[in-house]
């Protein structure tokens, strides 16, 4: 029989395990007939008594405080005039009308050339202009216009610039009143301003007129009163014409001058690389160099190479296309178009007066031509351009006045167009290709008062016929050359502009309209092209009308033509004739 | 200190407008822009931009904007200033925690119109509210600003501020 007949007491215990550190015993079995049944030992196991350490993630706060950047202004920038600048006549800015629904004001932004962060935070800190130059009181002869603001901006905070605004717009008051910032904030002690010599006076004016604080020295005369007017140490604005500066372009180098601004009028006076006019500018020691035209691309892109040797030399090279070109100025030229600034502005009405030639004049320029063209296919492949432009301009004089009997249809038509103008009490321009033209015009129309406007002429000449014609009632008519007239006159008080004749760029042209319809311009600038009808003046215009728009092609950066004016090629079809053939390149 | 210089005239008053930029890529710009009487810059500050996590969000929650603008960027940039301004205006609310950290007076500008004055007064068309703690010194502050306002519009230089942070982002 088997059994349990006794649990406990039997005998000494079995080792004792452990487990987790406490000790206890496992009874002893003890089963009947002296068997022992011992229980097996269990495995052995532990029980975690502790838990571990937690794995714990920290948040970092915020770091202390940002690292800061500091930027210290020395001097804000000045632009109050002394005391005596500040009188009745020029208009001061008007106080701050701020805020809300106000035009964008115009700011100086830092040019792509202007790296350094601290430099452009310089510009970018400024207030915009108008606020800055109503704090200095600033005073202005006439309040500029917003987008005149915008050029200054533009000029100031650069040292390669091309001004390239349409005519009319304001180029030399937006260069003058820059140049003032200039030197009132003492960026700029020596400047010089370089013109044609037809326009020192108007430039002498204009700057009286906007810069009445700054002196002014005309630099003119005999070598030695140039070279002592160049050496004038405490004159801030030099003003020469390009003829002087080439002459003087030795005495300029031995007098060893630089310039902190060197400014250009009409800059396309220098498009030709290789002009000594080209040469003399580009040699001028300066640290900014500003030019000012309305005709950047008068030509060809190639003028535009010319004027950036000297405003940024390098920048450009005849080799780009006109779109590479345009990316490559497009930070340093601002162009503004009347139609897109200038909302206020009166408008101006074109008009082509189509002229039949009477009977004995249209029979001298039939014979003109054919004897021409004839003499032309005669001379067949040795006829050069010089032969043809000889023959275009032949028969353009007889287009104005008939060589043989001096009648002129033109002369008839500007008459009957003058007596209306002068009826109502307006005043007329007339412009022309030629001198003498202007001469048989003024004996012609003696009962308007005609008064001269040319090359031939000298300045104070010149002065006293713009002074007589603006402020007499006895002059309704000023007859003008293209070469002379067509720049930097400022004769917005006239309504009516006539082009008797017309000249070989349409850009000249619009320089001539624009002496008229430009800012200030009292009401609309009507403009009549005389074109004799079935003569090559109506095939010159097919042409130029063609090609008018290359500058403007090349300023809105898109690819155009390679020429805006009349070529060698242009001049041969005006005759149906073909050009002579050219060397290989 | 900063009476004395007011009352100097206006070439010793200085105004100073505090205001930050928010940039998805880098994080939180801060600015601060000190201009004399006439609105022409005397000292800018700018800080090295500063990125929250998410954690921190949750973890700051409604307390880190106040946090963020007024200690940390706030603070920092007062800190660096040297011309003492008459008052410190800020266009953004956050950046008036700024107040504990700095002795200068402190008010929020905002363009508004005259009935929109709560705690506050009209300079030009700018609405301008002091601080709690320099709620007593209105009327000296509104005086000082109107000398400023003849020449800028009070919430201008914060574009000009805004213009500059946003060039140092793209730097």
């Amino acid at each position: 029989m088997t059994g349990i007949d006794q649990l406990g007491d039997a005998g000494p215990l079995p080792p004792v395990r452990s487990f987790g550190g406490e000790a206890f015993a496992l009874p002893r079995i003890v089963v009947a007939g002296g068997c022992e049944l011992a229980l097996p030992v269990p495995p052995a196991l532990r029980l975690p008594v502790t838990l571990p350490a937690p794995v714990v993630t920290s948040l970092e706060p915020l770091p202390p405080r940002p690292k800061v950047q500091s930027h210290f202004f020395s001097r804000p920038v000045d632009v109050a005039p002394p005391a005596a600048a500040l009188g009745d006549g020029p208009q001061h800015l008007a106080p701050a009308k701020v805020c809300r629904g106000e035009a964008r004001r115009a700011r100086i932004a830092p040019p792509k050339d202007v790296v350094k962060l601290s430099e452009r935070f310089f510009y970018l800190l400024q207030p915009d202009l108008e606020t800055m130059l109503r704090g200095g009181k600033l005073a202005f002869p006439r309040q500029p216009f917003p987008f005149q603001f915008e050029g200054m901006a533009f000029l100031l905070p650069r040292h390669s610039a091309v001004l390239a605004d349409e005519m009319g717009l304001g180029k030399s008051m937006q260069a003058i009143s820059s140049i003032r910032l200039l030197v009132r904030s003492g960026e700029a002690r020596r400047v010089l301003v370089v013109c044609p010599k037809g326009l020192v006076s108007n430039w002498a004016r204009e700057l009286a007129d906007w810069a009445p604080e700054l002196v002014v020295a005309v630099i003119d005369g005999d070598p030695a009163r140039r070279r002592w007017q160049w050496s004038l140490p405490d004159v801030p604005v030099k003003l020469a014409n390009y003829e002087v500066l080439v002459r003087d372009r030795d005495l300029v180098a031995e007098l060893g001058l630089e310039f902190d601004l060197v400014v250009l009028d009409e800059a396309q006076r220098i498009k030709n690389k290789s002009s000594q006019t080209n040469r003399a500018i580009v040699s001028l020691d300066r640290r900014r160099s500003w030019a000012l035209t309305g005709t950047p691309v008068e030509n060809s892109a190639d003028d535009l190479v010319g004027i950036f040797e000297f405003v940024d030399p390098g920048q450009i090279n005849d080799r780009m296309t006109p779109k590479a070109m345009a990316g490559a100025v497009t930070d340093h030229i601002l162009r503004r178009t009347k139609d897109k600034v200038l909302t206020e502005m009166p408008p101006r009405l074109d008009r082509d007066a189509r002229i039949e030639l009477g009977p004995e004049q249209r029979e001298t320029y039939r014979r003109a031509e054919e004897e021409g063209v004839l003499r032309l296919a005669d001379m067949g492949r040795e006829a050069t351009i010089q032969h043809v432009f000889e023959l275009v301009l032949r028969l353009k004089q007889i287009c104005n006045f008939d060589t043989a009997t001096g009648e002129s249809a033109k002369l008839e038509r500007l008459t009957a167009e003058l007596e209306e103008v002068q009826a109502s009490g307006r005043k007329a321009l007339v412009f022309s290709q030629w001198v003498e033209t202007l001469g048989r015009l003024r004996e012609n129309l003696s009962a308007f008062g005609p008064l001269e406007y040319h090359g031939g002429m000298s300045t104070t000449a010149r002065d006293e016929a713009i002074r007589r014609f603006k402020e007499s009632r006895n002059h309704s008519v000023l007859l003008l050359s293209y070469g002379a007239g067509a720049v930097g006159l400022n004769l917005q008080f006239s309504q009516y502009v006539f082009l008797f004749d017309r000249w070989w760029n349409p850009a000249v042209e619009d320089q001539a309209i624009n002496r008229a319809h430009r800012i200030g311009a009292a009401g609309a600038v009507t403009v009549t092209r005389f074109l004799s009808a079935s003569t090559i003046e109506e095939r010159i215009d097919e042409v130029l009308r063609r090609k008018r728009d290359l500058s403007e092609t090349i300023l809105s950066q898109a690819d155009g033509p390679a020429s805006a004016g009349l070529t060698a090629d242009d001049l041969f079809s005006l005759f149906e004739l073909a050009p002579p053939r050219r060397a290989a390149a | 200190m900063d009476v004395q210089r007011a009352e100097a005239g206006l070439e010793g008053l200085s105004f100073g407008f505090l205001t930050t930029l928010e940039s998805a890529a880098h994080g939180l710009f801060g600015g601060y822009l000190v201009v004399d009487a006439l609105g022409r810059p005397l000292e800018f500050h700018c800080t090295a931009p500063v990125k929250v996590s998410r954690a921190q969000q949750i973890l700051y929650g409604p307390t880190l904007h106040g946090h963020l603008h007024g200690r940390q960027v706030g603070g920092a940039l007062l800190a660096e200033g040297k011309v003492t301004p008459a008052v410190v205006l800020t266009d953004n609310d956050a950046m008036l925690h700024v107040r504990p950290h700095t002795h200068l007076p402190l008010a929020l500008v905002r363009r508004g119109a005259a009935e929109q004055i709560a705690a506050g007064f009209l300079v030009g068309e700018a609405v301008v509210s002091p601080h709690a703690e320099d709620a007593a010194r209105a009327d000296e502050l509104e005086a000082r600003l109107a000398t400023l306002a003849a020449a800028v519009d009070l919430c201008e230089p914060f574009e000009r501020i805004r213009a500059a942070l946003d060039e140092a982002a793209r730097h």
